[in-house]
């Protein structure tokens, strides 16, 4: 209860700034369309979709330093007190007015994240049985050591897979017992509030110049790193 | 702020810790066989491994901007006679009843002409590429050892278990 009536009408404001959308969004195309590609075993542009994937993580690990408050790691990246506090609240009915990730959402964006750069990077250096495709760096490692990169790629994936169903039955949770839509949000950018969070947001040429570094570490990553 | 950033570190670190260990622990953990069946698999796991690190070599150089010649010919000629002793890499009772963890599939066994078959392939592919590795010229290289990988795949695609996926 901050002092305002409860039946203001509520405020619609903007919670997650464009960038960080797209990013969402375009992981989840690229993801899935990494995994077809290993399904009709069309490894040339699975690697192509996976240097997608290297860029757009790369950006969002910058961008959470220096991006928009809402998606900085300092903004939700709570200690395990918080997060267990805010645990203890989870079978309450209502979803609260945070404007962001709530503690728990905010590891899971952690164990997402973390998860898809090990994806990426034990693929940089797998080899597969055949010797036909493997990673950019592969030549920097012995045969037996890209095919063991190749077993903790495949792990990496299970892990990715267990997080996303993680993450989709949060939604769902959230959605059905604490009739919370966290879906359109991450479309639109737009929630409503009780109370306007006031929330700052990072220009675009911040995005432009986090987008360029990226593209530099991938470009130089698809290069075996021979500069 | 700084407890936080070095907690996400942390916890990136560790997950790469664990997913490494189990796979590690995994890989090393047969045991040396005993039984004949066992020992034939996990000497031809040998030579499959000696086999894929001379191809591995090879398209390492084909990466590079100035590929080693004398590498790529040394690996084709390893390739050639890999690729014919093949053959005497499977006995029966190597296969999965050798209790040793093997991808090879009862196939090779039930089916030893469209095996022989897919056996001829790489050892035609490797025969021709050989000469090809000595005479120097990339671009024919290239395509050859495209072949060769041809071949290698044609073999695992029947007679080796899949990858999951």
């Amino acid at each position: 209860m901050s002092g305002e009536p409860s039946h203001n009408p509520k405020v619609r404001a903007k919670l997650w700034d464009g960038p960080t959308r797209i990013v969402h969004w375009s992981l989840v195309v690229l993801i899935g369309f990494a995994w077809w590609c290993v399904k009709a075993n069309q490894t040339e542009w699975h690697l192509w979709a996976g240097y997608g994937i290297l860029g757009l993580i790369v950006f969002r690990l910058i961008w959470g330093f220096a991006g928009s408050a809402s998606v900085r790691f300092a903004s939700f990246v709570k200690g395990p007190i918080t997060t267990l506090a805010y645990a203890k609240t989870l079978s309450r009915r209502s979803a609260g007015d945070m404007a962001g990730h709530n503690p728990l959402g905010g590891w899971s964006v952690v164990a997402i994240l973390g998860a898809i750069l090990s994806q990426v990077v034990t693929g940089l250096f797998a080899v597969d049985v055949d010797g036909l495709e493997s990673g950019p760096l592969s030549d920097r490692v012995s045969f037996e050591t890209g095919r063991l990169f190749s077993k903790w790629h495949d792990l990496s994936f299970t892990t990715i897979k267990l997080l996303v169903v993680l993450h989709l039955s949060a939604i769902a949770f959230y959605a059905l017992y604490k009739r919370a839509n966290l879906i359109t949000p991450m479309i639109t950018g737009y929630k409503s509030f009780e109370a306007d969070p006031k929330l700052r947001f990072a220009p675009l040429w911040r995005a432009a110049l986090v987008a360029g570094a990226a593209a530099a570490v991938t470009w130089g990553v698809m290069k075996g790193l021979r500069l | 702020m700084a407890f936080q950033k070095s907690l996400f570190a942390l916890s990136l670190l560790a997950g790469f810790v664990i997913v490494g260990s189990a796979v590690q622990a995994h890989e090393h953990m047969a045991p040396m066989p005993t039984t004949p069946g066992g020992k034939a698999a996990y000497t031809r796991h040998e030579n499959f491994k000696l086999q894929g690190a001379a191809f591995k070599a090879i398209r390492d150089e084909l990466k590079s901007d100035s590929p080693n010649m004398a590498l790529i010919s040394t690996n084709a000629a390893k390739l050639k006679s890999s690729a014919e002793a093949l053959p005497t890499w499977f006995p029966k009772g190597s296969g999965p009843e050798s209790k040793y963890e093997t991808d090879a599939k009862p196939e090779i066994w039930s089916d030893p002409v469209k095996f022989a078959a897919a056996v001829k392939r790489l050892q035609v592919e490797t025969v021709k590429f050989q000469p090809i590795a000595a005479g120097g010229d990339l671009g024919a290289i290239k395509a050859q050892a495209q072949a060769v990988g041809g071949a290698c795949k044609n073999c695992h695609d029947s007679f080796r278990v899949p990858e999951e996926k």
